[in-house]
């Protein structure tokens, strides 16, 4: 019996060890650090900055905090991508519903009960509507989403450059912003870990309810059987045009509540080019990649990348060495899992791999 | 009114609007024909315009900042070829984290070395020349826009004929399509699709890479963070666009180029900057919608995987 068990411990860090994650992680950390070492840096104390940044201090607060795009963005690119729809549009359904919730939170008024709630639910909407667009793309004139959702980033920063450059700006100011969000119309911040967002709350909601629909649904059941094989999907009587529509309308409204949360919870004015800056769109993708589309490993490697970001911006402050490292981390890691394993977009059982994907990749 | 708008000064700058795009996009089209799916065009162009500057700093000349760039297109580009020929693993995966880590590692890499942020202007820095062709650049009006220009506009423009004759002259243009086609058949007649693949992709690498050379040693004389501002992805548009032919190649590229250049005219009339950026990207969509029955492949790649 304790010698079962105790295989079965070995085999498990064994598989954990020998992983393709862990590999990946290993590797891009040793290659950030040579980067560092090459450009004239100390990787030592750029790594303990990192990681001592990340959770002492303010860093805990900071990270949870940043936890909440990131993991965010992740769910919405994951809504998608299980069903085989590649979003590359959450930049743009991010900004463009940002807006739309900020606008909501600075023109209306009413008590801070009212208005916060009416905001979210407005950069959710308006969210949701510009992922239509892609979406009907490729139901109606058969417009891959992968490219015209890319595209669309594009035309999101125009138009709200354009807006708050013009008709919302605030002429105090020398920026290109809109007003600051009154007092009463921003999002409040809870008691712990001295004052984090009360947007994570809802962002723990997301993860729940999604891991809930995947597992217990028939929506999720359906959805992600539309992303192993539309064809077969359709053949068993599903909806695909439909299902379409429905996740990129899911993918965007996520989109456009990050968005508003990261005005009225965070920035409190939405100056132009800001939004897209941290690039958490990106990053969520990422996530969602490396955690094979799941709520709950989302939520935890979310917290993972926040801390590396977190971790970043006080190695640039105390040993000099740019944030952006985490970025190239995050991607290194990504590149890494990808060629050691193809991370695949829908999840597969492992055993089924090799024939369909190599046809897929060799007859582009 | 119109003679106003499309004087020899638009074309001007459409031709270097539309040489970063064309070489990228004609990387993407050997790609496409070699069966492999091409999309991070945008991060290598990227990689190729920061080593292009850093390359033309350190030696104080141009010729040494296009090889560089050459070197840093094909150096990411080996990347994507060891992951999705060699691993087959996914290529809108390694697309996508090879473009990001491009825009971190040139973020990252721009005040680590040269201490500054966001742009990057230097004397040192040595632009791309204006070689003016002897005759042919005194032809009236299109002689100074197209024949008074960068080395690098002529290779764009030489590499369409080129690579018409390469890919349906030769045999080995007719085993890299028999490698993207009929892979089988291809291996078959013992033909190796791996290193047909490879070719493509280190090729894609370095005429992307050339893009970027162009874009941040021709067009400007500086480096700024994310200077290829989606023309990457304009690029592999084009490729769709112009059904990887390099004719199609040319004329969707200069249709992007024809409305960033119109962006600027507008800009300089007064229409507000933010619009007139969104302008290629609108004509882009508008081109796709128009060009809508070509995809299917792209659609079944990117849905029924």
């Amino acid at each position: 019996m304790l010698e079962r068990i105790l295989s079965e411990v070995r085999d498990m860090s064994r598989r954990a060890v020998m992983s393709p994650v862990t590999f990946s992680l290993l590797f891009a950390f040793a290659l950030a650090a040579a980067i560092v070492a090459v450009t004239g840096g100390d990787p030592l104390a750029a790594g303990e900055e990192m990681v001592t940044g990340a959770v002492t201090g303010s860093g805990l607060r900071n990270t949870l905090g940043r936890a909440i795009p990131i993991v965010g963005m992740a769910l919405a690119v994951s809504v998608a991508f299980r069903s085989g729809i590649i979003n590359l549009g959450g930049e743009g359904q991010m900004v463009i519903g940002g807006l739309a919730g900020t606008i909501v939170a600075i023109y209306v008024p009413g008590p801070g009960t009212l208005i916060v709630p009416l905001a979210m639910m407005t950069g959710a909407v308006v969210g949701a509507l510009w992922a239509m667009l892609p979406a009907y793309g490729q139901t109606w004139l058969r417009l891959p989403i992968l490219i015209t959702s890319l595209l669309l980033n594009y035309v999101a920063r125009a138009i709200t450059g354009y807006l708050v450059r013009f008709p919302l700006s605030d002429v105090s100011v020398t920026l290109a912003t809109t007003r600051q969000v009154p007092e009463t119309a921003r999002m409040p911040k809870m008691p712990i870990f001295g004052g984090v967002s009360l947007s994570l709350v809802l962002v723990i909601v997301l993860v729940a309810l999604l891991w809930m629909v995947y597992t217990r649904a028939v929506a999720g059941y359906e959805s992600q059987m539309t992303g192993f094989n539309m064809r077969s999907a359709r053949y068993g009587g599903i909806d695909v045009e439909q299902r379409t529509v429905q996740v990129m309308v899911v993918a965007g409204a996520i989109g456009g509540l990050i968005g508003t949360h990261l005005i009225i919870g965070e920035a409190l004015r939405f100056i132009d080019g800001e939004l897209v800056l941290a690039g958490f769109a990106w990053t969520g993708l990422l996530v969602s990649l490396l955690a094979v589309n799941r709520p709950i490993p989302i939520f935890i490697t979310g917290l993972f990348f926040s801390g590396l970001q977190i971790g970043g911006l006080a190695m640039q402050r105390n040993a000099g060495v740019s944030w952006r490292l985490s970025q190239v981390l995050q991607a290194v890691v990504i590149v890494a899992v990808a060629c050691r394993l193809a991370i695949r977009r829908g999840e597969r059982p492992s055993g089924e791999v090799s024939e369909a994907e190599s046809a897929a990749v060799g007859e582009v | 009114m119109f003679e106003e708008i499309f004087d020899a000064a638009l074309f001007d700058s459409a031709t270097r609007a539309m040489i970063p795009i064309l070489l990228a996009a004609l990387g993407g089209m050997i790609c496409e024909r070699a069966g492999v799916f091409q999309i991070a065009l945008e991060g290598i162009m990227l990689a190729g315009a920061f080593a292009a500057v850093a390359g033309s700093y350190l030696a104080v000349s141009w010729t040494l900042g296009v090889v560089f760039g050459i070197a840093a297109g094909m150096l990411i580009s080996l990347a994507l070829a060891y992951g999705t020929v060699t691993r087959r693993g996914d290529p809108i995966v390694l697309g996508i984290a090879l473009n990001l880590l491009a825009m971190g590692l040139t973020g990252f890499l721009l005040p680590q070395l040269f201490d500054v942020r966001g742009v990057f202007q230097h004397p040192r820095i040595d632009g791309l020349d204006r070689i003016a062709i002897p005759v042919l650049s005194d032809i009236p009006w299109i002689g100074p826009v197209l024949f008074d220009n960068t080395l690098l506009t002529y290779v764009a423009l030489l590499l369409v004929p080129i690579l018409w004759v390469f890919l349906f002259r030769t045999t080995i243009g007719l085993r890299l399509r028999g490698v993207g086609e009929r892979p089988l058949a291809a291996e078959t007649l013992g033909v190796s699709p791996t290193a047909y693949k490879y070719g493509a992709v280190l090729a894609s690498g370095a005429l992307a890479g050339l893009a970027g050379a162009q874009l941040s040693l021709g067009n400007v004389v500086q480096f700024a963070e994310n200077m290829s501002s989606g023309r990457g992805w304009v690029a592999v548009v084009a490729v769709m666009l112009g059904r990887a032919h390099p004719v199609g190649v040319l004329a969707a590229a200069a249709l992007f180029a024809l409305a960033e250049a119109l962006g600027f005219r507008f800009q300089g009339n007064g229409l507000p900057v933010q619009i007139t950026d969104a302008l290629p990207f609108v004509v882009t969509l508008l081109a796709l919608i128009i060009a809508r029955k070509r995809f299917a492949r792209l659609l079944d790649l990117t849905t029924a995987a």
